[in-house]
Parts: structure tokens; sequence; C-alpha cells
């Protein structure tokens, strides 16, 4: 289980966007993560409800969307969304395949409270 | 509400850190193999058994991470190579920032292969870069033939797939020519050999396999 140490990645990144962004309260944390990423996202979501509260998201609501596997072939260029990790191209036969989509483990946006925090935690 | 867009990865400073440690690696003239298995696949035992064959020919520098403990270390270490045990301290994986400690305390002068034993775990190692030249996984045949199917991204990510334990085929249910079609599936490229550390079959193949794979390193 590594999504303690990914948590910690995740809201270092929040602290520092919410910071450079306003010094506004994190309302909701969008993060992106792929289907074969090897994180669970339940273990992330509890990871959050522990590590959030010392940190400018306390409050705040994670929302993780999870992007399912997508390939495209090199050669034909065809593209497909297998649900299997099976790396064949379904027109050409091709064993050419790049991995496209599936893979994130990324923070996508956040929403702040347009105001900077008032209690004066984020100086 | 407004709404910052961020789009950072979470694993970018393990990334940064990884690609430090390979430009650190190249620079003293060392290949570095990451061994990724579930625990009992037969990581130290390999090491123990191909090491006398690959200081033939390399010099050889062991990485062991573990949880606790240094017994893999002391294993290793007892074939006489330089050896540097990381005791993670509860993660399941090894990141870049560990093997970068790690290098500092290796004498990097005295060797040019780094054989980097990754923490058991089928599904984390997957993720964290280390600066590895190439990835290396190990399956028993004890563990079943499903476990490509299970477990994808390991082996997607492995460049050699070793099926150890091939003395035990007798005596349990795997299907050596389902595990290879099965890996394959997930990464067309993959090389595989089979091989038993009890036995000692297959170690010349694993031995060879490297020696190509670091000339190959080196030529580029």
């Amino acid at each position: 289980m590594h999504e303690t140490a990914l948590m910690t990645n995740l809201l270092a990144i929040v602290e520092r966007a919410a910071r450079d962004g306003g010094g506004g309260r994190v309302r909701l944390v969008h993060a992106r993560i792929g289907e074969f990423a090897g994180v669970n996202v339940e273990a992330l979501r509890f990871a959050f409800e522990v590590l959030s509260p010392g940190t400018a998201a306390r409050g705040g609501r994670l929302e993780c969307e999870v992007v399912p596997l997508r390939v495209r072939c090199r050669g034909c260029g065809a593209e497909a969304s297998p649900g299997d990790f099976v790396l064949a191209c379904g027109r050409c036969g091709s064993t050419e395949i790049d991995i496209v989509g599936g893979r994130e483990m990324e923070v996508d946006y956040i929403l702040t409270d347009d105001e900077a925090a008032g209690d004066g935690a984020e100086r | 509400m407004h709404e910052i867009r961020i789009g950072e990865d979470l694993r970018d400073r393990n990334r940064e850190i990884a690609a430090e440690n390979r430009e650190h690696l190249r620079a003293h003239g060392i290949v570095a193999l990451n061994l990724m298995s579930a625990p009992g696949a037969g990581k130290t035992s390999l090491l123990v058994r191909a090491i006398p064959l690959l200081s033939k020919r390399h010099a050889v520098g062991v990485i062991e991470g573990d949880i606790q403990t240094t017994t893999d270390a002391e294993r290793v270490g007892a074939i006489g190579v330089p050896v540097y045990q990381i005791q993670t301290g509860g993660v399941c994986h090894l990141d870049a920032a560990m093997v970068h400690s790690a290098l500092h305390r290796l004498d990097l002068e005295s060797i040019d292969l780094l054989l980097i034993e990754n923490v058991g775990n089928l599904v984390c190692p997957a993720e964290f870069d280390l600066g590895e030249d190439a990835r290396v996984m190990l399956l028993s045949v004890s563990e079943g033939d499903d476990k490509p199917k299970k477990y994808p991204l390991m082996f997607h990510e492995a460049q050699l797939l070793v099926l150890n334990k091939i003395d035990l085929l007798p005596h349990v249910t795997f299907d050596l020519e389902k595990a290879r079609r099965e890996s394959r599936e997930i990464q067309p490229r993959l090389d595989i050999i089979e091989l038993s550390c009890a036995t000692g079959e297959g170690l010349d193949r694993f031995a060879d396999w490297i020696d190509r794979f670091v000339e190959r390193a080196r030529s580029r």
C-alpha cells in the first residue's frame, strides 16, 4: 500500500497550487486515477481523510475520476479501450501498441473559496 | 468558488529523482537492473545463485530492499560482493529517493553492474522508477499461472520475465504455455527465461541474457 505516500505528494501539490492561487480554502480536489495505475481509490480516499486535516485541503472533498485503459496502435492508428490488459490491435493485429490512458495518477484541478481563509493558518 | 487547473502527476517528484539516479549511474558506467516479484518468488536466491556466474564478467553490486531485517543483505554479502540494505520501514516498494541514498553509500567506482532487489510486492513497485536500465520480473511456478492477468502492470513494465522454481512443475498446476502467452499479451516484447535456483537449471541462460543486455546498454 503506497497510497499514503502518494497522498502526501498530492497534498503538497494542492497546498502549493492553493497558495499560488490566492490562498482560499480548498473545497474540492479532483484527481484522475488510471484503471491500471496500481492505486486503490478507496485507500486513497482513506489517506485523504487521515492526512488532509493538517493542510489547506482540510474539510475539503476528494473526487477520484477513474480513467479506463486506452490504447493506440502505432501501425494503423486505431484506438480502443480493451477493458482487459491485452496489447494487440483489434483492427490490424499489431502488437506495437501505446498506452494512452489508464495509468494516470494526477491532480487535475481544485476548487477553492474566492477569499483567503481567515484563520491565519495559511500564513 | 474558483477553479485552479493543476494537471500534475503524483509521481513527478519520484521521476525527477530517478532521472538523477540514471544520470549518476551512467556517469559511473554502471548498468542497473530492478528485480521485482511477489514475496518468496526467489529474488534473493536468484542473486545468490547468479552472482558467482555474473562476477566472471561484471563487477556486481547489490541494493537490497526490504520492509524489515537485513537477512537478504547478509545472504548476498556472504558471496563477497558490495551490498547495501535499504529498510523501508513499512513502505511497500523502493522509490528513487531511497535508491539515491543507497548510491551514496556504495563505492560506485568498484562496480559496473548494479542489481536492485525491490520489496516483494506484485503491485506497487511497478509505478516507481528507480533510475534502472531495465526491470526484471520473477514469477515462481508455485504462485500460479494466473498472475500475469491479475497483476498486469508488473509484467508490462518488465523487459525480462524469469519463471523460477521450474523444478516444482511436476508438483504444482502451472501451465507454462499459458503464463508465457498471457505475459506477452501484456508485454509483447518480453523476454522469458525458465529456471530453477534449486537445481541451477537455466541460470546460465539468465547470465547470458544479462551479458547481452549490459553489452547493448553500454553501446547506447
